[in-house]
């Protein structure tokens, strides 16, 4: 009898998916194979006929290909827009609406070194509120499914999202500012990176951290 | 032989109904669907997965590994909640064609 295996790894080619989920479409695809193989053969078509019959199958399989990649893909963009954006979105803007409602409030800060370049400017309550928003984030993302980097990346995309917006501006400060020397930049976007990124990233990572632990501590019904 | 492009339009109904009875691997689900409809409808396997990736990813189906009647590990496909949800709106939809053509057509149920 055919190796199935064989052929479909043979005729499928590469596939751009995790190990594990192109070895679960090969050995299914063989499985559906050599069941049909199998079939004919108990009603009692000749080997290299069943065979033939069995490879009829698929009439090609450059389209078959790219009809699974096409089905898998869906499901990419479909997790992705679950388990990281909206997540990524709701942790984005109840961080940023909490914070304009303290400043709206007149929240008190903590300053250090007020008016410096290298000036930090810490929201107190906002950040102790963070890990819970970073914990919403994180059961949003879960509940989708999502494991690993891709949960912390959506529970902490408020501080991300600034990082990027940093790097992204810090160039223009050249051609604004050309006379301020680099080095007070350079301290300036540190102080900058430390402020709005590293602080509020690890307390909204602390907060999937926590829910973690709370999710391991719920024994699933 | 109903037409290829009626066809498509027939196979998530056709699969939610075979599954609606009972969990099945890929194999046995064209098997049933072309004995239930006397050969009319064939699922190759070109057709069948592709659709079954799909309705896996929208939450209809679930396939898991397991071993099958001959001992032969096999994925077998669930419905899920979500798709026996799909099935009353598929039937309503198809039942309204059904209805339409007759009328147009003046085809005779059979």
């Amino acid at each position: 009898m055919l190796d199935w295996l064989a052929c479909v790894n043979h005729r499928l080619g590469t596939l751009p998916l995790s190990e594990a989920e192109a070895l679960q479409v090969r050995e299914e695809l063989a499985a559906h194979l050599e069941d049909t193989y199998l079939s004919l053969r108990a009603q009692g078509v000749p080997e290299s006929e069943a065979v033939r019959l069995t490879c009829d199958q698929v009439s090609s399989w450059q389209e078959l290909r790219r009809d699974i990649l096409s089905a898998k893909s869906e499901a990419f963009m479909q997790n992705r827009v679950s388990q990281l954006w909206i997540p990524g979105l709701v942790t984005l803007f109840s961080a940023y609406a909490l914070l304009a409602l303290m400043q709206f409030a007149g929240l008190r800060v903590m300053a250090f070194h007020p008016g410096e370049p290298r000036g930090i400017v810490l929201y107190f309550p906002w950040m102790l509120s963070l890990p819970l928003i970073g914990a919403i984030g994180a059961y949003l993302s879960r509940r989708a499914q999502a494991t690993g980097w891709r949960v912390y990346l959506a529970a902490s995309l408020p501080a991300l999202a600034l990082g990027v917006l940093f790097l992204l501006i810090f160039p223009l400060a050249f051609v604004i500012d050309p006379q301020v020397s680099m080095s007070i930049k350079g301290t300036a976007l540190a102080a900058a990176m430390v402020n709005w990124v590293i602080l509020p990233g690890f307390a909204l990572c602390l907060g999937v951290a926590l829910q973690s632990l709370r999710k391991m501590r719920v024994p699933r019904s | 032989m109903i037409r290829t492009e009626l066809k498509r339009g027939t196979a998530e109904l056709a699969i939610l109904s075979v599954l609606e009875q009972q969990p099945l691997h890929g194999y046995e689900i064209s098997r049933r669907i072309e004995q239930d409809s006397a050969g009319a409808l064939r699922f190759t396997l070109a057709a069948l997965y592709p659709l079954l990736y799909r309705m896996e990813n929208r939450g209809w189906v679930r396939g898991e590994w397991g071993t099958s009647d001959n001992g032969r590990r096999r994925r077998c496909y669930k419905l899920l909640p979500r798709g026996r949800k799909m099935l009353a709106p598929l039937r309503a939809e198809w039942a309204d064609l059904f209805r339409a053509m007759r009328r147009v057509a003046k085809v005779n149920h059979a």
